[in-house]
């Protein structure tokens, strides 16, 4: 199955998917795609115009270009998710799973979406490691 | 892309010369945290298998958005790394996962923690009155 992962881009999350045989849609993939078989204007920014114009189909016109943008990416791949693992309180989330606003509207259209989601907290020692390993385990057996 | 924990024995040098031992023709890069490696489609999926082996509970993979060497990336051309810190917080981390999936082939329960309670009033009346004491 197709599992959605936020953050998008955790390697963590990524290969426990992975690892227990289903398929992870990672804004990694997405911006391969973007960065190799396209010619992008301005290197460091992996969005073209086309892209924010996308986005209009997530987030409306008055919403800041910022969460357009990154909607345009990541909206595509939560209508193709059949099932969602969502970490809260990752430490790492700045920088482009920094924004909260699209963070928050991501969450919004994963649970709107009625699919089997999995919310789990970042572990911050071994015992929660154990806690959210066995719950990730549990829930993507329980997917076949 | 194929980090190794901290908590593993294996050298990113050993990983690539693993890697490269298997006589598959893709592209290896070895780097601080493991190694990157690229190439067509089914071979990955043939070479990440056998990369698991070398230390299944200590060996993490994931897609990279950019290719190896890429001047927007490379340090070698003093290319932007946005994605450092994340990957120097989740390598640091790794150990935890590590425990979790030790924990999860042994089939140990891991009941979860109670959340935390909130502080009633009378409670904290009772600490307020003990420290006027």
């Amino acid at each position: 199955m197709k599992i959605f992962i936020m953050p998008p881009n955790s390697l963590i999350l990524y290969d426990l998917v992975e690892r227990f045989g289903h398929q992870p849609l990672s804004i990694m993939a997405e911006l391969r795609d973007r960065v190799t078989e396209r010619e992008m204007e301005s290197p460091p920014l992996n969005v073209t115009l086309k892209d924010v114009t996308k986005g209009l189909k997530y987030a409306g016109i008055e919403v800041p270009s910022g969460v357009r943008g990154r909607m345009a990416v990541w909206g595509p791949l939560v209508d193709e998710a059949e099932a969602a693992i969502i970490m809260h309180n990752t430490p790492f989330t700045f920088g482009c799973v920094g924004c909260h606003r699209t963070n928050l509207l991501l969450m919004h259209r994963i649970r709107k979406k009625k699919i089997p989601t999995l919310e789990v907290e970042y572990p911050e020692d071994e015992e929660e490691g154990k806690i959210m390993v066995t719950k990730i385990k549990a829930f993507l057996e329980g997917l076949k | 892309m194929i980090m190794i924990a901290p908590t593993s024995e294996l050298t990113p040098d050993q990983l690539a010369r693993f890697i490269h031992g298997l006589g598959y023709e893709i592209t290896i890069k070895e780097t601080c945290y493991g190694a990157n490696i690229e190439g067509d489609k089914e071979l990955i999926g043939k070479i990440v298998p056998e990369v698991r082996k070398l230390d299944p509970n200590r060996i993490f993979i994931k897609v990279r958005a950019y290719p190896i060497g890429d001047e927007r990336r490379c340090r070698a051309h003093h290319g932007s790394r946005p994605g450092f810190n994340q990957m120097e917080k989740e390598w640091k981390d790794l150990p935890f996962i590590e425990a979790g999936l030790c924990a999860a082939e042994g089939g140990e329960e891991c009941p979860e923690k109670p959340p935390r309670r909130k502080l009633s009033v009378e409670k904290l009346m009772q600490i307020a009155e003990e420290d006027n004491r």
